[in-house]
């Protein structure tokens, strides 16, 4: 086995108490001193800083790269953007997978577009080598390079990270002008960009406003040298707006309460379809594919469909994922697995409604306890709203599939909701 | 996370290997979860307690622990007969991160005084997490 990596912030979060813990073959913080739940609903309520070094990171270049990338891609990069289906425009970036030949998926990524012939990817912790690998096959013209050591990564997510980059940036007008969702600044590379993003402190950076939490952030790459400074300058911007440092643990019930799948647990070795994500995949209003890409016919010729729903739970009552345990149907028929079960702290029933901690009012606040969720992969189709159930030995919760978790999600709204643009 | 010489673990009482301690009290034991257990876990959501008059067998799973990440199972440090469940867990589960000693889960009636010397004191508890 490899030797577990640290990244650049490893002693910091020693020295703010976390609690440590290898992940895709980085030792990284579980939760901090504050606990995962005070985590998660920080970033609900204000902001939070997470070290996600661990994610990995390619450039491809050369005349082939969109090329390559149209083929590989389940994204169709010339109609991904927007209602309007427009092109990938340099300076925005697009969520999608890379599929295999049988339809299952490799690993999901970021692409950014830097111009024509370049572009970034951002791909799972310990994955850069393999898709690395996996786009040489292709055997087309682009130099690629992993660039994973070469760049760190901080997020701040939360609805007041609008209020913290106004802190942190040198020219904030500048560089959160129209910054829409899925789009970035500066580059990845110091002295290549035009222009460039620099923090008050000097430090040049790439800022991209995408994220993994489900709320209003960005997601900062930086230089391993300067990385230690950037979380300095980071926290001191965003102390006064209650950011804190934020684990792995806070940002798995965040993403599972956005409905946002996790690479090789809820998306992985088997064939990629009827999924709440099926939006990465090309596909029109008549329900064809506008392009052809590497796994489109394994993916429309399944045979033994299987599906993937997200669920919430009642209470916070968890059955986690395992060989021990399996989803039910409400007969008691096993009908499919867990594929990730956590607690979304900040989430609560009313009625049939489930509702946010962000809409409540502060008594109310204080009765909060979250609720179970995360997906499921089943052999049938479910219909939204109908209940299954997890079963773990003698333990079994009952959960509705649902479209939707958590609600009032902030990460696609207006940066203008967060903060006053001149 | 608690370094080893952070960890609070009062004297009074025993402990299993399991992290689970225990006191007496005539032929009564008050059952909870020690620091170093509450530490691992991290908050937690939910406690899953057995009804008064359930009966166990020292080592049996009496009820289990949520945290946002995980599912726990408690075992039993000594064989006997719930008498009590503490009803604060239900609405406050965050109590047993706060103090776990103060924040007993079970009270039972013990079936055998000599299992509670089976256990492990302070130091022999502390020893094994060392381990």
């Amino acid at each position: 086995m490899e030797p577990v990596k640290k990244t650049p912030f490893y002693q910091t979060h020693v020295n703010l108490g976390a609690n440590m813990a290898a992940f895709g073959g980085y030792e990284m913080p579980l939760w901090y001193k504050t606990g995962a739940k005070q985590e998660h609903l920080a970033v609900i309520e204000q902001a939070g800083l997470f070290d996600t070094s661990h994610m990995a990171l390619l450039t491809i270049e050369g005349k082939d790269a969109f090329a390559l990338l149209q083929r590989s891609f389940s994204r169709d990069l010339l109609r991904c953007l927007g209602k309007e289906h427009q092109p990938l425009a340099a300076g925005r970036c697009a969520y999608g997978v890379f599929l295999l030949k049988n339809g299952t998926v490799l690993d999901d990524a970021i692409v950014y577009k830097i111009h024509d012939s370049m572009f970034m990817l951002v791909v799972n912790a310990s994955m850069g080598e393999k898709v690395a690998a996996h786009l040489a096959t292709y055997a087309m013209d682009v130099h690629i390079i992993d660039y994973t050591d070469r760049l760190v990564k901080l997020d701040v997510q939360g609805r007041a990270t609008g209020k913290v980059l106004q802190q942190l940036l040198a020219d904030p007008a500048a560089a959160l002008d129209q910054f829409v969702y899925f789009s970035y600044r500066g580059c990845f590379e110091p002295g290549k960009a035009n222009p460039a993003v620099f923090t008050k402190g000097g430090t040049e950076i790439l800022l991209s406003r995408t994220g993994y939490t489900g709320e209003f952030g960005v997601e900062i790459f930086v230089q391993p040298e300067k990385a230690l400074a950037l979380w300095q300058e980071i926290m001191e911007c965003g102390a006064p707006f209650g950011l804190i440092p934020c684990g792995l643990a806070a940002r798995d019930s965040l993403r599972a309460g956005a409905m946002l799948p996790l690479s090789h647990q809820d998306i992985g070795d088997w064939i990629f379809g009827n999924t709440p994500w099926d939006f990465v995949l090309p596909t029109d209003e008549n329900g064809s594919f506008t392009k052809e890409f590497v796994g489109d016919s394994a993916v429309i010729n399944e045979k033994d469909k299987r599906f993937t729903y997200g669920f919430a739970g009642f209470d916070p009552r968890k059955i986690l994922p395992g060989e021990t345990s399996f989803v039910a149907d409400l007969e008691g028929n096993r009908i499919g697995r867990i594929l990730t079960c956590t607690t979304d702290m900040a989430i609560h029933r009313k009625g049939d409604e489930i509702i946010s901690l962000i809409d409540m009012g502060e008594e109310e606040k204080t009765t909060i306890k979250g609720l179970s969720c995360g997906f499921v992969l089943v052999d049938r189709e479910v219909e939204i709203g109908q209940r299954v159930s997890l079963v773990s030995g003698r333990r079994a919760v009952e959960v509705e599939i649902r479209k939707e978790i958590r609600p009032s999600r902030t990460a696609g709204m207006a940066l203008s909701k967060f903060i006053a643009l001149k | 996370m608690k370094e080893l010489d952070e960890l609070i673990l009062p004297d009074d009482i025993r402990y299993s290997a399991d992290h689970e301690w225990a006191r007496i009290e005539d032929e009564f034991a008050y059952i909870g979860i020690s620091d170093f257990a509450q530490d691992q876990l991290g908050d937690i959501v939910f406690v899953d307690m057995p009804e008064v008059g359930d009966s166990f067998d020292q080592g049996d799973e009496f009820g289990s622990l949520e945290s946002v990440k995980a599912v726990s199972e408690m075992y039993m440090p000594l064989s006997g007969e719930v008498v009590e469940i503490n009803e604060d867990l239900s609405e406050s589960p965050e109590l047993l991160n706060a103090d776990p000693y103060e924040n007993w889960i079970i009270k039972i009636r013990m079936e055998d005084l000599e299992d509670y010397d089976q256990l492990l004191d302070a130091e022999a508890y502390l020893e094994s997490l060392e381990e």
